[in-house]
Parts: C-alpha cells; sequence; structure tokens
C-alpha cells in the first residue's frame, strides 16, 4: 500500500498533541523518548507549522552519513536510521536543512521520524486532522 | 540459502553471513565487546567464541570465533556449552587483569560470576581493551587518523608518531564508539580536543549552540556534496527557519480563502 503523510498547518493548533504522541511511542524501557515532530509558530498569530522529516529523495542526512546508517525504507518510503550502525558522530544532525535529524539527549541515540514503521501515531492522535496518514488510491485503481 | 542447527533448533541464514548475525537474530545472548554492526569483523576480543561440529566429523569439535565464521551448511552450533562458557570466562579474567578499572568489563565479568581478577593486574592499567573499533570505525568514515601501533605489552592506539593526527576532523565517531570511555575528549564550545589536536567548532549563526567542527563540515561539503550553508544554522535554528517558510506558505492559503 502506497500511502502519503499530510501536513497542513493551517488545521493545526499547536496542541503539541503529536509530540507527546511521538515521544510516548519512541520511548525505551518506560522511558519516553525525544520526540521527532515539533509544532512551531509559522511567523502569524495563531500559524502553527508541525515540524518534522520529510523524507526528502536526495537526503542530505543519507548522503553526509559515513557508515550508511541512514537509508531508505522500501516498504514504508521512510528514511531509516539504523541504530546498531549509528556512530553518533553528529553528522547528519549538523546536514539536515530541516533540522529533523535529532540528538535524544536522554537516551544518548541520534533520532528521526521513522513514520512508526509504517503507521505514524502522531497522526491518528492529531484532534483537527492536521497530519493525516492517507494511502493513495491511484487513477488505475479507482477505475 | 543454509540451514544449520543453533543449540538443537535448525536454522536458516543467508549464503556469506556470519554466524554470530545469525545468533543474535534468534535471541541467542552471547557477549562480544568488538562488534559493531558499522565496522568489519575483527576478531579482537574472542568471547563470541562457540563450539561448532558437523554430523561427518564423528565426534571432533573445534571453536570458533562466530563473529568470522560464515555460515555452513549443516553447521551444528553450540553457543553455552560447558567449555565454551570456560572459555570466555578465562579471557574476561584476563580483561579484568588489563583493565581493572573499566566498569563495562567489570559488569560483563560480574555476569559470569568473577568479581576479581585471578591473574596479577597490568602495572599503570588503563581502559583500553584493545578492541580496536575506534580504530576500525576511524577507518571506515574513511578518516584513517588513529591506528594500534606496537605489539605484544606495548600495543596500544594512537595517532601516528603520537602527534596531532593530521587527518582526524574531530567527529567523536572514536570516543562514542569506545565500550570502555576511555578515549578522552574536551569540548569548550569554542573549541574541541581530541588526540591533542584541537577543533574550530561551528556556532549557530542564530543562537550560538555549538554544532560539529569546522574540519568535519568542510570534508562533508567536499567529499558528500552537502552545501556549506547548510552548517550555518543548528538543527533546532532550522526546524524555525522550516516552520517560518511553511508557515508563508499557508499564509497565501488563508488570504485566497477570505
Amino acid at each position: 500500500m502506497k500511502a502519503r503523510f499530510y501536513i497542513n498547518p493551517n488545521l493545526c493548533t499547536g496542541c503539541r498533541t503529536c509530540e507527546l504522541a511521538c515521544s510516548f511511542a519512541h520511548s525505551i524501557g518506560g522511558k519516553p523518548g525525544r520526540s521527532r515532530i515539533y509544532p512551531l509558530s509559522g511567523g502569524a498569530p495563531d500559524l502553527w507549522v508541525p515540524v518534522t522529516c520529510l523524507q526528502c529523495d536526495d537526503a542530505a542526512c543519507a548522503k553526509s552519513c559515513l557508515v550508511d546508517a541512514i537509508t531508505r525504507n522500501p516498504e514504508t518510503g521512510a528514511m531509516d536510521l539504523d541504530q546498531e550502525k549509528c556512530v553518533r558522530c553528529m553528522a547528519c544532525v549538523a546536514a539536515c536543512p530541516f533540522g529533523c535529524s535529532l540528538f535524544d539527549s536522554s537516551h544518548h541515540l541520534v533520532v528521526k521520524c521513522d513514520l512508526c514503521g509504517g503507521d505514524p501515531v502522531c497522526a491518528h492522535f492529531c484532534p483537527t486532522k492536521a497530519l493525516r496518514f492517507e494511502p493513495i488510491r491511484l487513477a488505475r485503481e479507482t477505475a | 540459502m543454509v540451514s544449520l542447527t543453533i543449540n538443537g533448533k535448525l536454522v536458516r541464514a543467508d549464503e556469506g553471513e556470519m554466524l554470530l548475525a545469525v545468533i543474535e537474530r534468534e535471541g541467542i545472548d552471547i557477549p562480544s565487546t568488538c562488534n559493531h554492526k558499522a565496522v568489519e569483523p575483527y576478531g579482537a576480543c574472542r568471547l563470541c567464541t562457540v563450539e561448532i561440529t558437523r554430523k561427518e566429523w564423528e565426534g571432533w569439535k573445534k571453536h570458533v570465533t562466530s563473529c568470522l565464521y560464515p555460515v555452513e551448511e549443516g553447521l551444528i552450533v553450540s553457543t553455552h556449552t560447558e567449555q565454551v562458557i570456560e572459555l570466555r570466562k578465562t579471557i574476561l579474567d584476563l580483561l579484568l587483569a588489563r583493565s581493572p578499572g573499566a566498569k563495562y568489563i567489570q559488569d560483563l565479568a560480574a555476569q559470569f560470576g568473577i568479581m576479581q581478577t585471578s591473574f596479577e593486574e597490568v602495572p599503570d592499567s588503563d581502559d583500553c581493551i584493545l578492541c580496536a573499533l575506534c580504530t576500525r570505525v576511524c577507518d571506515q568514515m574513511g578518516f584513517h587518523a588513529i591506528s594500534t601501533v606496537g605489539r605484544g605489552h606495548g600495543k596500544e592506539v594512537a595517532p601516528p608518531l603520537h602527534e596531532a593526527p593530521p587527518d582526524c576532523v574531530g567527529c567523536l565517531a572514536c570516543a562514542q564508539i569506545c565500550p570502555t570511555n576511555f578515549i578522552k575528549y574536551t569540548d569548550t564550545g569554542d573549541t574541541r580536543t581530541i588526540w591533542g589536536k584541537t577543533f574550530e567548532m561551528i556556532r549557530c549563526e542564530e543562537t550560538g549552540q555549538p554544532t560539529i567542527t569546522r574540519a568535519f563540515a568542510e570534508y562533508l561539503s567536499k567529499h558528500r556534496d552537502i552545501p556549506e550553508d547548510y552548517f550555518k544554522l543548528s538543527d533546532s535554528s532550522h526546524r524555525h527557519e522550516t516552520a517560518l517558510s511553511m508557515g508563508r506558505v499557508a499564509q497565501w492559503e488563508r488570504q485566497e480563502k477570505v
């Protein structure tokens, strides 16, 4: 199934439920992880933009990784970071032009959005549907 | 695909895979200190030793380091025989004599019931267990700044000629990967010092937060085709920039609706 992750800033209220959901979804041993999504001010009153990894085609994080720990997951389409391979050199954290490769200091890990393995938890919890994860219906399938 | 037996269970593995990878995938816990997915197997610590045999060997068996042994059809592997455990205990006993202060080795040895080494402790011991993860990760990343030097008692990890390594860029991968935290560095915010070499840190143009060393950023721009501008800001400033530029697009949509 092909799916797309939609972010609509005009529906976001900045409630940061996605941040909580992400943090808890990525907890290790009962300890919440660092959120991979951040609703930030979009430069106008009442305008919030949930900033998260855009899973770029020509991703700077993967290009900067000298041990090839960041690769495209063919099933989910996300750029996945292999924690067992990562050597925490911080190259991807510095290289990402969107700032979406993060360092989780409580777990001492470099983390990034992995679309929760194909079913993003943030989209489930977003009360206003500013975040949506929906299958793409191709024209030839609907016909 | 090849099939082999591990602790009496028939398992399948890809050709060319190493035994340790298959054992770990099966959820069997065996110690290994010098193994890391980012680098090639090396066989320094010998803790992942297992016993192998085959039907046609008629009772003969041998001990091999599983991280370096490729899987074979019909192999019969035992990971926790009495002899293998005895072997691991001896290795940990020796490692404890070499690095009595290393907490990582103390904890691992305690799992095998060794609280104190039965050998004489090495005079002026340090926490380096010579697993060579640091030198291998440096080679893997393409810097080749440090290596093991000397032999026997005098073997240690050091930059060439014990001088500030010219190829080091201060990425800290060696210090991060070190299982015993032996490799020391200092970060002052403006500078970072490791292996006797001092590097200038890049500071975020907006918040002043230090990110990576200038030498590392230059290496990534030159060899990995990352635009130099990407390194001007820290990750949090990048996120705010992203929010502002996406916010501008969202505002056009708002105006259209009005």
